[in-house]
Formats: structure tokens, C-alpha cells, sequence
């Protein structure tokens, strides 16, 4: 795999992003 | 990359991962409604790998036409994203509990595992990062580690269809076999719950082979499951500096900066997100609505994966990484099973 490094910074951006809205109930209950 | 994709033009292929993502979601769930209702033990096999046969299959006979490809590309961009949401999964202080005697097994199962591993890919000369992986996926947990691995020693798709598809395999021998193991061997409900959770890799399948056993035996698996669960971020990150140590060949003046660049900051927000769940910042119901988000995000990275996947370049491998899991899931089940049953007979400990 040819890592796409600018990759990196956007997911754990958008993953502490969702964890916040999560966290503080902005974002509804996420079925699986 | 020439030009920068457009977001509009990724929509076609997004769409693409999800419809095959979910398709793989669909099957495992009706394989396990099939197995519930007509009462049979179906070995549990995650949408996972699903998504990666139904992209495997597209790929590899229709092909990816060209409006989808920029779009299947971001499933690294989900493959970390979702990595680092699995962190909440991972709480440290699951290690704790878990008590003296077991939590050394614990590390001597992760000792061993990695070690018989590697010395059997060295062995069979399989690809060195397709050895990583299977030592990851055999001494932590299965699929997780594999998919958490992947994304920091960047490994090749190829090599990560095939580790997880072997890991899996032999969990669903493994879900099998060892009830039968323990009670021809007349094992506790702690020891025996200690040994799957020690030996048996994916955790959803640790936890039915206890359960299988007994509901005691399930609370031990689970437990010792975890407790090898949460070294994820340690062992992954090992693997991470190795790989990026090994790549500097030149040898490059500032090696810290070098290490740096080639080191996969996305493990970071793992371990934050990890840390920030074990200080209590989630509550339970947030915690699993966190963890369904990052199996969302796995579903669209494993259509990716499997679309990405050259069946040809997987054959070329043969059976030896098969081979190589297989012989190494034996050694680690006999193993830790010798040192439960020596501990319960000589200091009647578990």
C-alpha cells in the first residue's frame, strides 16, 4: 500500500471530530 | 496524484464501498439469524471479510470502471478514521483486571506468539510485512489488529486480505475444537475460560467458545480477551517505529525528523481517543455508539481493500501464509494450554 500521508491528519481529525459530537449528544444514537 | 479529486467526483465510489460494505453486513447478519433459528453453531464470519470477498469478486471479473476509482481511493482515509475511533474500544485499565497469575500468561502469550510467528514467516519465507501482520493479528486480536497494523506498517492489500482471511479460518476451527479440547481434558471454568481467551484470536469468537464451555467460562474468555485487546496500541505502535526505522536505508542525518515523516500520526489519535475512554470521558451507551462508527468506517475500507485486492498477486503466495497461521495457532494453543493446566494442578491457581 502506498501510504497517502495527508490521510493521517484528516482521520484523526474527523475521528476526534465525531468523538466530540458524540460526546457532547450533538450527534443521535448510531445504530450498527 | 496529478490532480486533486473533486468532491463530487468521489461520490460515485464512496458509493460503491458502501453498497458492497453493506452487502457484506447483510450476509453475516443473516448467517447468524440462519444459525439462531435452526439452533446449529455457525463460526462467525465478520462483515469484514465479506466486504473484502464482494469486492474481490467485482474487481476481479467486471473491474472498476474509471468514474469509480477516486472515490474507492479514500478507503484509507476510512480505514484510519475508523481506526482511531476503535480506540474507545481499548480501555487500559481493562488490563488491571484481570489479576497476577493471568495477566502474566498474558504476556507470555503476546512473547510467544510474536516470536513463533516471525520465526515461522523467516522460515517460509513469506513477505515480511505479510509476517507482521499475522504475528499482530495471533498474538492481539484477529481482525482489529490486523486492520489497525495494516494502516501503520503499510502493508499491501494483498497481504492483509490474506491475514485476516487465515486468522479467521482458524477461528472458526478453533471455535470448535477447543470445547471438545477442554472437556476431554476435564478443565475448570477459569482455566478453560483463560485458555480461549488466550488462543483464540478474534474476540467474538474467544467469547463464543467460552460461552460454548460454560457462562463462567465466557467471563474468563472475555477478560482475558480484553486484557490482550488493550496492548493493541503498544504492540501496533512497536511495529509502526520498526517499519519506519526499516525504511531508512540511506541513512538519513536527522533520523528523529526522518521517523517522524514516515511515522503513522493517525496511531496517535488512537492512543488519545484510547486514553481519553479509559479516564471516563465517554459514557457507555457514547462508547458503543463510537465503536459502530468506526465499523461504519471499516465497512467502506474493506469493499476498498477487497477492490484493491489482485487475486492473482494473492495466489502467488500460495498456501504458506495459511501454512505459517495454522502451525503457529497450534504451537500458541498448546502452548498456553500446557502452562493453565501446570498452573491449575501445581498451585491450583486457576
Amino acid at each position: 500500500m502506498k501510504r497517502n500521508l495527508t490521510f493521517d491528519w484528516w482521520a484523526v481529525i474527523a475521528a476526534l471530530a465525531a468523538a466530540a459530537l458524540v460526546r457532547f449528544n450533538i450527534l443521535p444514537h448510531i445504530p450498527w | 496524484m496529478s490532480q486533486i479529486p473533486r468532491p463530487l467526483g468521489l461520490l460515485p465510489g464512496i458509493a460503491l464501498l458502501a453498497a458492497l460494505g453493506f452487502l457484506g453486513k447483510l450476509t453475516e447478519q443473516s448467517i447468524t439469524r440462519y444459525g439462531k433459528a435452526h439452533h446449529v453453531a455457525l463460526p462467525n464470519i465478520e462483515y469484514v471479510l465479506w466486504a473484502i470477498v464482494f469486492g474481490l469478486i467485482v474487481s476481479n471479473t467486471i473491474g472498476v470502471p474509471a468514474v469509480f476509482r477516486a472515490g474507492v481511493a479514500t478507503y484509507e482515509f476510512w480505514l484510519k478514521t475508523g481506526i482511531v475511533l476503535l480506540g474507545v474500544r481499548f480501555l487500559l485499565g481493562d488490563i488491571l483486571k484481570l489479576g497476577g497469575v493471568s495477566l502474566a500468561f498474558v504476556a507470555i502469550e503476546l512473547a510467544v506468539s510474536i516470536a513463533l510467528m516471525t520465526a515461522l514467516g523467516r522460515w517460509l519465507r513469506l513477505s515480511p510485512k505479510l509476517t507482521s501482520l499475522l504475528a499482530i493479528g495471533s498474538a492481539i486480536c484477529g481482525v482489529s489488529a490486523i486492520i489497525a497494523a495494516k494502516g501503520a506498517i503499510e502493508a499491501d492489500d494483498e497481504d492483509a486480505s490474506y491475514a485476516i482471511a487465515a486468522i479467521l479460518a482458524l477461528g472458526a476451527f478453533s471455535l470448535f475444537a477447543f470445547p471438545a479440547i477442554g472437556h476431554a481434558l476435564g478443565l475448570s471454568d477459569h482455566a478453560f475460560g483463560l485458555w480461549a481467551g488466550l488462543a483464540v484470536d478474534n474476540t467474538a469468537e474467544a467469547t463464543a467458545a467460552g460461552a460454548l464451555y460454560s457462562d463462567a467460562a465466557a467471563k474468563f474468555a472475555v477478560l482475558a480477551k480484553t486484557a490482550r485487546n488493550a496492548t493493541i496500541g503498544f504492540v501496533v505502535l512497536g511495529y509502526a517505529i520498526y517499519w519506519a526505522r526499516k525504511s531508512n536505508r540511506q541513512g538519513v542525518e536527522n533520523k528523529a525528523a526522518f521517523l517522524w515523516q514516515k511515522f503513522p500520526k493517525f496511531v496517535l489519535g488512537f492512543l488519545l481517543i484510547s486514553l481519553l475512554a479509559t479516564i471516563g470521558a465517554f459514557t457507555k451507551p457514547q462508547i458503543a455508539d463510537l465503536a459502530n462508527l468506526s465499523r461504519w468506517a471499516f465497512l467502506l475500507t474493506f469493499a476498498g481493500v477487497g477492490l484493491q485486492t489482485n487475486i492473482r498477486e494473492m495466489r502467488k503466495q500460495g498456501l504458506r501464509p495459511l501454512a505459517v497461521g495454522a502451525i503457529g495457532e497450534f504451537a500458541i494453543a498448546g502452548i498456553t494450554l500446557a502452562l493453565i493446566f501446570a498452573a491449575s494442578r501445581w498451585f491450583g491457581t486457576v
